[in-house]
């Protein structure tokens, strides 16, 4: 019978350990994404990306001991490395993060009238660090997104309470057609919670063969509806994502760019 | 300017290619050479505006060097996906499940029957909620995805939207480029159901310019609080496709027919469609029968690319038809009226000719080119003051107008030129003629020269 020679038993335990990892991020990915079904999809990606990268920080570090080298030094180094970043980038990483927030949560977008402090003007931009007003007086005033994240934000645009704007990205591999029919269908049934005037939306903001980013606008009837929508909403478009994956008709984009007939 | 790369998007398509008898795989299903296709056999050029406007227009400016290439989508199910026309001119068809089908083409009749005032707007309020509306975004989302698909490798300068059923692809394409969009059918804000209203607004101000078929149209589309540019641009026909045929000629067609010599003519010129009103010329036609007992009405026409098979497969244009046919009999008229179907463009002139007058009955319509078309063979037209082209008409000098909401109306407009003897017909005819100036391509080339041009430069 064949034996394996005691020094390739480290790449053996090595080997094992990474193939194991491989399956705890599978299963963590899918645990995430079942728990938050009702989250908006780009939320439940992120969290599913940050689940997965904690799982391979840990398998690595267990698979690289696994080999005989010493991880102490390695995870100080790595620890202080993450510390002085945190410190010397602390301001740029609080608005980059808060821009990810807002982006979701913050009742306003592009194109809206706010308040934010003693500043008032329309967004005309919200980018990594910023969000860029242009006020009256046609002055640009870029707002630190951390401020906006920190400050009540007043949102003087007409009928604003009523707007739910949903991010949406959807992998390539989903037949956009068929997901924006879909759900136009599946939210037609809530159709009682919201104003009747503005059937659901869908805006491309941008479009590869990789994947599409949309927004999705819904106008609700009622204030109080807007929490009990955005879950609902989020739900469906979960189902509709794993319902439409690949269907297709004719007249969708190519993947490829094709050559023109000649 | 630099000659344009240029997207066309209509509903209709250009050509319709024709199915094989019994099941057979047509030619056209086999032979990837569209030179080797013949007309009448394997395809035929659709009726209506995009034959008669939107094509000639684009070999014009292709000629005319102003467009370089015009890649031109829209909905054609039976049809090789990609088609090189001529040079500079490739149609690509777009082709949607039949299941869709169905909801799409339930969609658009109820939009189209309620701008026309044709149905309660209380009946369609709640349209944009129900599962065929799914299906019009799913066929209007599948031709911006082919739209988007086709400028990432052909980099359009501009892209040309009509037809009402496609407003929402300017929305959906996004991009930043020019974008027109053509109305061609009627608008009044008071056919529109109120909450139809922000999601039109959204769809509109997603153009550059809209562009409508009359002055009263784009008072209309202002009043309705749409913000953008908005032009009028008459409807047009090429002149130089129309012929007066030898009267030999005209005989021969008149008698295939059934119209006898001797017989009075006037002619309807519409597709099988209830807001054409063809049954309004029909009671009109029963009032003046027993004092002009040589009078006939010919309609010409058969149902739209939405009633025929390899269209939209809506059965409207049979129904109408049947319709009609009954109504001639029910007022003992069945033998004054003469129903054609489609006709070629060489009988369509011989019956021009043949005609003492012509009559454009519609409730509503978005122009209503026929009359220009009347006008170019001479023919004095009564139209409905309800037509986008009856801005053109001066009552009793270029034309005659009349209600179609009053019965008698158009009888009596009839009667007024029946009775005449030559002097009033061949007055209007010619005034008629004269008037048609501004809806030619000469005129219309011009005129989408200098919008294109100012779309551009904005």
């Amino acid at each position: 019978m064949f034996a394996i020679p005691s020094a390739l038993w480290p790449v053996v335990y090595f080997g094992v350990t990474i193939a194991v990892t491989a399956v705890i991020g599978w299963l963590a990915s899918l645990a995430i994404w079942g728990l938050m079904r009702q989250s908006n999809p780009q939320v439940t990606a992120a969290a599913q990306r940050l689940g997965l990268i904690v799982v391979w920080l840990v398998g690595i570090v267990i698979a690289v001991q696994e080999l005989g080298v010493a991880v102490d030094v390695l995870l100080v180094v790595i620890a202080l490395l993450g510390a002085a970043a945190i410190v010397a980038l602390r301001q740029p990483l609080e608005n980059f993060g808060a821009k990810y927030f807002t982006d979701v949560y913050s009742p306003f977008k592009v194109g809206d009238t706010v308040r934010v402090g003693d500043l008032a003007g329309k967004v005309i931009e919200v980018n990594a660090m910023t969000t860029v007003l242009l006020t009256e007086d046609d002055l640009l005033v870029a707002l630190p997104n951390a401020r906006v994240l920190r400050e009540p934000v007043v949102n003087l645009t007409p009928l604003a309470w009523k707007e739910l704007t949903v991010p949406i990205t959807l992998p390539g591999s989903i037949d956009l057609p068929a997901f924006e029919s879909d759900m136009v269908k599946a939210l037609a049934k809530i159709r009682t919670r919201l104003d009747r005037r503005y059937p659901p939306l869908f805006t491309t903001k941008s479009r590869s063969p990789q994947s599409s980013d949309l927004v999705l606008t819904l106008m609700v009837r009622r204030p109080e509806d807007r929490e009990p929508v955005l879950a609902e909403a989020n739900l469906r478009l979960t189902e509709v994502m794993e319902r439409t994956r690949g269907s297709g008709s004719r007249g969708t984009v190519p993947s490829e760019p094709v050559e023109h007939p000649s | 300017m630099e000659p344009l790369t240029v997207l066309l998007n209509t509903q209709t398509p250009l050509l319709q290619f024709l199915p094989e008898d019994e099941g057979r795989t047509a030619h056209w299903e086999i032979e990837p050479d569209f030179a080797k296709l013949e007309e009448g056999t394997d395809f035929e050029f659709s009726p209506g505006g995009v034959t008669r406007m939107v094509y000639p227009l684009a070999k014009r400016l292709i000629a005319e060097g102003l467009w370089k290439e015009v890649h031109w989508v829209a909905l054609n199910p039976k049809a090789p996906e990609t088609v090189r026309l001529q040079p500079g001119i490739t149609l690509h068809n777009v082709n949607i499940d039949p299941s869709r089908m169905r909801g799409y083409g339930k969609t658009k009749e109820a939009i189209w029957t309620t701008v026309h005032g044709l149905s309660e707007p209380t009946l369609s309020r709640d349209l944009f909620w129900t599962d065929d509306y799914g299906e019009y975004t799913f066929y209007n989302r599948t031709t911006a995805e082919l739209i988007r698909g086709l400028d990432h490798q052909h980099d359009f300068d501009l892209f040309y939207v009509h037809d009402f059923q496609q407003l929402p692809i300017g929305h959906m394409i996004g991009s930043l480029k020019p974008k027109i969009f053509r109305w061609h059918i009627p608008f009044d804000p008071a056919h529109v159901p109120e909450p139809w209203r922000p999601l039109l607004e959204t769809f509109f101000n997603a153009y550059d310019v809209v562009v409508v078929s009359s002055e009263s149209y784009r008072d209309a589309l202002k009043r309705f609080g749409h913000r953008g540019r908005v032009e009028r641009v008459y409807p047009y026909v090429d002149p130089e496709e129309y012929h007066r045929p030898a009267p030999a000629e005209v005989e021969t067609l008149a008698e295939a027919h059934g119209i006898d010599p001797s017989d009075t003519v006037v002619l309807v010129v519409a597709r099988m469609d209830p807001a054409k009103g063809q049954d309004r010329a029909i009671e009109a036609i029963a009032r003046l029968a027993p004092r002009f007992p040589t009078l006939k009405l010919v309609l010409v026409g058969n149902g739209s690319f939405s009633s025929s098979p390899g269209g939209v497969g809506l059965s409207k244009g049979s129904l109408w038809r049947r319709h009609l046919e009954k109504r001639a009999e029910s007022l003992g008229v069945a033998d004054r009226v003469v129903l054609t179907g489609h006709v070629s463009q060489s009988e369509l002139d011989g019956l021009y000719e043949r005609c003492a007058f012509t009559v454009l009955p519609s409730s509503y319509e978005g122009f209503g080119l026929v009359v220009v078309e009347s006008w170019l063979h001479h023919k004095p037209a009564i139209v409905s003051d309800r037509a986008g082209v009856a801005e053109l008409v001066r009552d009793g000098e270029n034309g005659l107008l009349f209600g179609p909401d009053d019965p008698a109306s158009l009888a009596q407009k009839m009667q007024r030129l029946l009775r005449d003897r030559g002097p009033l017909r061949e007055r209007l005819g010619e005034s008629g003629f004269r008037t048609a100036r501004v809806c030619t391509l000469e005129t219309a080339v011009k005129t989408e020269s200098r919008l294109l041009g100012r779309v551009l430069e904005a």
